[in-house]
């Protein structure tokens, strides 16, 4: 799904944070949404996902404005994941129980997931018991059961071990290889975005001063200012 | 301390033997606070719930007073309730002054901003990032507010427990609108003023030990039903 936006812009007490004239994010692209902190990614991110207001603009998906149809076809994971009072099971199979699915599909697709993240052993468990790595690996499982068309990620692996790290982005690599969704994935790491990126977007005070292929934006021709940041270690 | 030793052993008295005016009293205590409590639950949960995820102008000075209201001299409240009641009062036509229904209403109008107030907290601290996890899953508003009284049980609960610990442990304002009239409008705290103004120690505080034994039982349901989640 594409998600084209359009004088985009997000003021608190009138200090702007967000001014985006115009931007596509193209449709099975895996993006990695770079920048300084308080650039405005997460600010960015959360009005494509529809959990924000912005002051003025339009983001469209696929043409459309914001709707129930484009809401169930997206989700959003958080740096710091709401899990619901439940056990890690419950948790993964929520987006699917509101859906309707019937019981031996949710029971299906809930136990594949928790195969394929590497925790069996925690399915019974409740979710405030779990470390942060275990709750962000509960977080993506959930985010993935509904197979969503655009896929949203707010820092999914700051904060959390290195093996955790490794195995959330081989999930987020294998959805986006099977799947091929849009994916808007901000994250503060270099290495990680031209891992997993194909499309960078680089954000600095509430504007995309740059985008393109990885190389394009982190390469030799790189923008002086992108030059800057990363020889400051700003990001 | 004698006064104690028999409050005590009246208690037991009045237990094993199932008094039977004794019981009137607990029963109509029970009734006039749960069903008080009740309908102040239906209005307060929703009404918290919803202060706590909405932002609007003025909504500062609205908190302001849901806070001044719940710690409302309950005697107060019986006052006004029982001046509206009055026969020349603008309610006078329903003639509730006496009643257990006033002692309803009074206790409604006690207890409800104490339950929007702790919802609203509760709310206020959680209710932003479930309200965004629901939408992030594809919820429609009303799985959203489902979600939200099902992850905001425990504060709920606690809401509606401390609200009806208020409502029976009031006398103020059901002494005022009730009258304390035998069979008809006298309940557990009324009787313990009562029995205090005749002197009779022993059975005041028998009374009171009994009113102590439902609000630990009440408590101890709550503390059970948090252990389990």
């Amino acid at each position: 799904m594409n998600i084209t936006i359009d004088s985009l812009t997000k003021k608190y007490n009138d200090k702007s944070v967000l001014d985006i004239p115009e931007m596509e994010f193209q449709e099975g692209c895996l993006w990695g949404i770079l920048g300084p902190n308080g650039s405005g990614k997460t600010t960015l991110v959360r009005i494509v996902a529809g959990i924000l207001d912005s002051c003025s603009g339009n983001v469209l998906y696929q043409g459309d404005k914001y709707s129930d149809s484009i809401k169930k076809a997206m989700t959003l994971v958080f740096q710091r994941p709401y899990l619901i009072r439940s056990t890690v099971y419950e948790n993964i199979a929520y987006p699917l129980r509101i859906r309707d699915i019937n019981e031996q599909e949710v029971s299906s697709r809930v136990n594949e997931l928790i195969e394929s993240f590497r925790i069996q052993s925690i399915r019974d468990q409740k979710a405030w018991t779990l470390s942060g790595g275990e709750a962000q690996k509960v977080a993506l499982a959930r985010a993935l059961v509904f197979k969503p068309r655009i896929l949203i990620l707010d820092e999914p692996t700051s904060n959390i071990d290195p093996e955790s790290i490794m195995l959330l982005e081989e999930r987020i690599l294998d959805y986006y290889r099977k799947e091929k969704p849009t994916i808007l994935m901000v994250t503060h790491n270099i290495q990680q975005a031209k891992r997993l990126c194909n499309r960078i977007a680089f954000m600095n005070e509430g504007k995309i001063i740059d985008s393109g292929s990885p190389s394009e934006i982190f390469g030799p021709g790189a923008i002086p200012k992108i030059k800057e940041f990363i020889k400051k270690g700003l990001i | 301390m004698d006064n104690f030793v028999s409050g005590f052993k009246d208690a037991f008295q009045l237990i094993i033997t199932l008094d039977p005016e004794f019981f009137e009293i607990v029963r109509l205590s029970m009734v006039v606070s749960l069903t008080a409590t009740l309908l102040a639950a239906i209005f307060a949960i929703p009404f918290g719930t919803w202060l706590g995820i909405k932002e609007f102008p003025g909504k500062r000075i609205l908190v302001r007073i849901i806070y001044t209201l719940m710690s409302m001299p309950p005697v107060v409240i019986g006052l006004v309730l029982f001046l509206l009641f009055l026969r020349n009062g603008p309610l006078g036509e329903f003639r509730l002054n006496f009643t257990a229904t006033a002692m309803i209403i009074a206790q409604f109008v006690l207890v409800t901003p104490i339950i929007t107030g702790v919802v609203f907290n509760g709310t206020k601290e959680r209710g932003p990032d479930i309200q965004a996890l629901a939408r992030t899953m594809g919820a429609s508003p009303i799985q959203t507010v489902w979600l939200l009284i099902r992850e905001m049980r425990i504060n709920i609960l606690s809401a509606v427990v401390t609200g009806y610990g208020r409502a029976m442990s009031e006398v103020g304002a059901v002494m005022v609108v009730g009258g304390n009239i035998k069979g008809h409008t006298r309940i557990m705290t009324t009787t313990i003023a009562m029995l205090r103004n005749m002197g009779e120690y022993s059975l005041a505080i028998a009374t009171g030990i009994v009113l102590l034994l439902i609000s630990f039982l009440i408590n101890s349901l709550l503390y059970h039903w948090q252990q389990e989640r």
